[in-house]
């Protein structure tokens, strides 16, 4: 009887660890894969040179006015008639005006209270419509 | 049988050895835990609601060559981490511009609600200071809840 008693059992009696390894690779090689390091990204604009200053035709212009309430006031070249709009309208306004003149600019003048993101959202219209010619400025008087 | 069973010659179970198995396990457990946390130090984040656009690019130029000038909502400056007036702007960046060899890309992470007047005033800055790469930083906008606003 104390001769079975005494018999090792077959199933051992450790907590099973070879796989441990196995787990941890895994997860390094997850981590590896699934890191990303944060780039940096926005709307890249190149501002002129000091002392750049450059006549152009007003009818190359498309002039778009930010009001502080977000409003964006439309006006083409020489005429003085103004088009209400909202920043979104932008991208439109310009595919559509620079297929019947390659050479227009875009003049957006800010008020000085209107807040950033209005700018941003013109910014972010034009750029999406292709626009490569434009000119930031500040509303005066 | 007695003498076999119960001598005090018989060896111990338990290993004289201290159980190095798991060390592994602890080491991978360490190097998991700096990979989670480690976080590559640049400036600290301000504390801004950045605006958001749709032609929104990545910025192709080295992380040492990109300058992050925050603009917060009360229209305080700040570079590397450090309070400046607008006024030093322009001191700041011209040495820093010199040195990067004219490659410095400026990026204006200014918050949505910034008055332009002082976006004008800071590009006139940067101006003064030669440069001429600008990045207006901005947050990734699906069309989605561009539709919606």
């Amino acid at each position: 009887m104390a001769v079975l008693n005494n018999k090792k059992s077959k199933v051992s009696d450790e907590v099973p660890t070879s796989s441990m390894a196995d787990i941890a690779f895994l997860l390094l090689i997850f981590f590896l894969v699934t890191t990303v390091f944060p780039k940096d990204s926005g709307l890249p604009i190149v501002l002129p040179e000091e002392s750049e200053e450059v006549e152009v035709n007003q009818k190359n212009i498309l002039h778009i006015v930010i009001q502080p309430s977000g409003v964006v006031e439309v006006r083409r070249g020489e005429s003085q008639q103004v088009q209400t709009v909202t920043p979104n309208d932008i991208e439109g306004i310009w595919r559509q005006d620079v297929s019947s003149n390659p050479n227009l600019i875009a003049g957006v003048k800010t008020h000085p209270d209107a807040p950033y993101r209005f700018m941003i959202d013109v910014l972010d219209a034009l750029q999406t419509a292709g626009a490569d010619k434009i000119s930031l400025q500040i509303l005066e008087g | 049988m007695a003498i076999k069973q119960g001598g005090f010659s018989r060896k111990s179970k338990t290993s004289d050895e201290i159980p190095s198995s798991s060390l592994a396990d602890i080491a991978f457990l360490l190097l998991i835990f700096f990979m989670v946390t480690t976080v590559f130090r640049t400036d600290r984040e301000r504390d801004i609601i950045w605006p958001q656009a749709e032609a929104t690019e990545k910025i192709d130029e080295k992380k040492k060559n990109i300058l992050n000038i925050w603009v917060e909502r009360n229209g305080a400056i700040f570079m590397n981490d450090q309070p400046y007036t607008m006024e030093q702007v322009s001191e700041v960046v011209a040495p820093l511009y010199a040195d990067s060899d004219r490659r410095l890309v400026i990026s204006i992470r200014g918050d949505r609600e910034v008055p332009y007047s002082t976006m004008d005033l800071l590009q006139d800055e940067l101006v003064a200071a030669g440069v001429v790469r600008v990045v207006f930083a901005t947050e990734m906008e699906q069309r989605m809840t561009r539709q919606r606003r």
